[in-house]
C-alpha cells in the first residue's frame, strides 16, 4: 500500500481511524450488490442467457436494506450532511489552481461528487427496480402487469436503463481511483479501516477533520 | 442509432419499452476515455509538474 507505512509496520498510534467496520461492511455489501446487479443485468443484454431474474431482485432488495441501513446510520451519527459537495468544496477545488491549494476535510471533493453520482444512479435503480418488481411473480405476490399505463412502463424502464448503464462508467471510475497509487491510502481504509497520520496531515486539513476515533 | 426501444402493444400501437442497449458501448467507452485520459495525464503531466 502507498503512504508512510505497510500496514503491519504502522503503530496503533499512528493509525487514523477513518471508516468504522459497521460502515465499510455496508460498503462492501453495497459494492459486491451492484456489481452482481450489473452483471445479472447486462449479461442477457449481450447475448448470455440464464435464469438472471431471481438473483437479481433479490440482490436488489440486498442493496435496499444496505443503502437503508447506511442511510439512517449516517444521520444518526450525525454525519449525514459531510460528504455531500458544497460551496466550500468549490473553494477546495478552485484553490487547486494556485499555488497554496486547501485541503479537505475527511472526504475530497472528487469523493463527494463520486458519492453524489452513486447515490442518484443508485437511488434511481432502486425506486424503479422496486416498481418493476410489480411486474414479476415471487413469493410474496402475483405479477401485475397493467399497474401502469404502457408509456409509464416505458418510462420507468427508460430510467432503469439509463441509470444502470451509467453506473457501469461510475463503477468503472470508481475501481479505477480506488487503485491509483496516490488514492491506495483510501482503499486501504476501506479494507481496513485506518490511514496513518502522516497520510491523514498530507491530504487533509486536520482543523477539519483528524479521525473519526483514535 | 436509436436511443430508446419501442415495440407493439396487443393493439397494434408503438410503445416506448426501455433505453437501447446500442447506448451500452457508448457508457463503457466513456469510462475507458476517461480512465485512458486521467492516466496519461497522471503519466505525462502532473508528475513533471510536482
Amino acid at each position: 500500500m502507498s503512504g508512510t507505512g505497510t500496514p503491519s509496520s504502522v503503530k496503533d498510534d499512528d493509525r487514523i481511524w477513518r471508516h468504522r467496520l459497521t460502515d465499510r461492511s455496508l460498503h462492501w455489501v453495497s459494492a459486491v450488490s451492484v456489481l452482481v446487479l450489473l452483471i445479472t443485468g447486462f449479461l442477457p443484454v449481450v447475448g448470455v442467457n440464464f435464469e438472471w431474474v431471481t438473483i437479481h431482485w433479490v440482490t436488489g432488495l440486498i442493496l435496499l436494506a444496505a443503502v437503508a441501513v447506511h442511510i439512517v446510520a449516517s444521520i444518526r451519527k450525525g454525519q449525514f450532511m459531510r460528504i455531500w459537495f458544497g460551496w466550500s468544496d468549490i473553494k477546495i477545488v478552485l484553490s487547486m489552481l494556485s499555488s497554496t491549494p486547501e485541503k479537505p476535510g475527511k472526504y475530497s471533493p472528487a469523493q463527494k461528487l463520486m458519492h453524489a453520482g452513486v447515490t442518484v444512479l443508485v437511488l434511481a435503480t432502486l425506486v424503479t427496480g422496486l416498481i418493476m418488481m410489480v411486474r414479476i411473480d415471487t413469493p410474496l405476490w402475483e405479477r401485475n402487469i397493467y399497474l401502469f399505463e404502457d408509456t409509464t412502463w416505458g418510462v420507468i424502464y427508460v430510467v432503469h436503463g439509463l441509470a444502470a448503464m451509467a453506473l457501469i462508467s461510475t463503477a468503472m471510475l470508481h475501481i479505477y481511483f480506488s487503485l491509483r497509487p496516490e488514492k491506495l491510502m483510501y482503499f486501504r481504509s476501506m479494507l481496513r479501516g485506518w490511514m496513518t497520520r502522516g497520510e491523514m496531515e498530507t491530504n487533509h486539513d486536520v482543523s477539519k477533520w483528524s479521525g473519526d476515533r483514535t | 442509432m436509436e436511443a430508446l426501444r419501442y415495440s407493439s402493444n396487443a393493439w397494434g400501437q408503438r410503445v416506448l419499452e426501455g433505453v437501447s442497449w446500442d447506448l451500452l458501448p457508448w457508457f463503457v467507452g466513456i469510462g475507458v476515455v476517461v480512465i485512458v485520459g486521467h492516466a496519461l495525464y497522471m503519466q505525462f503531466f502532473a508528475r513533471k509538474k510536482s
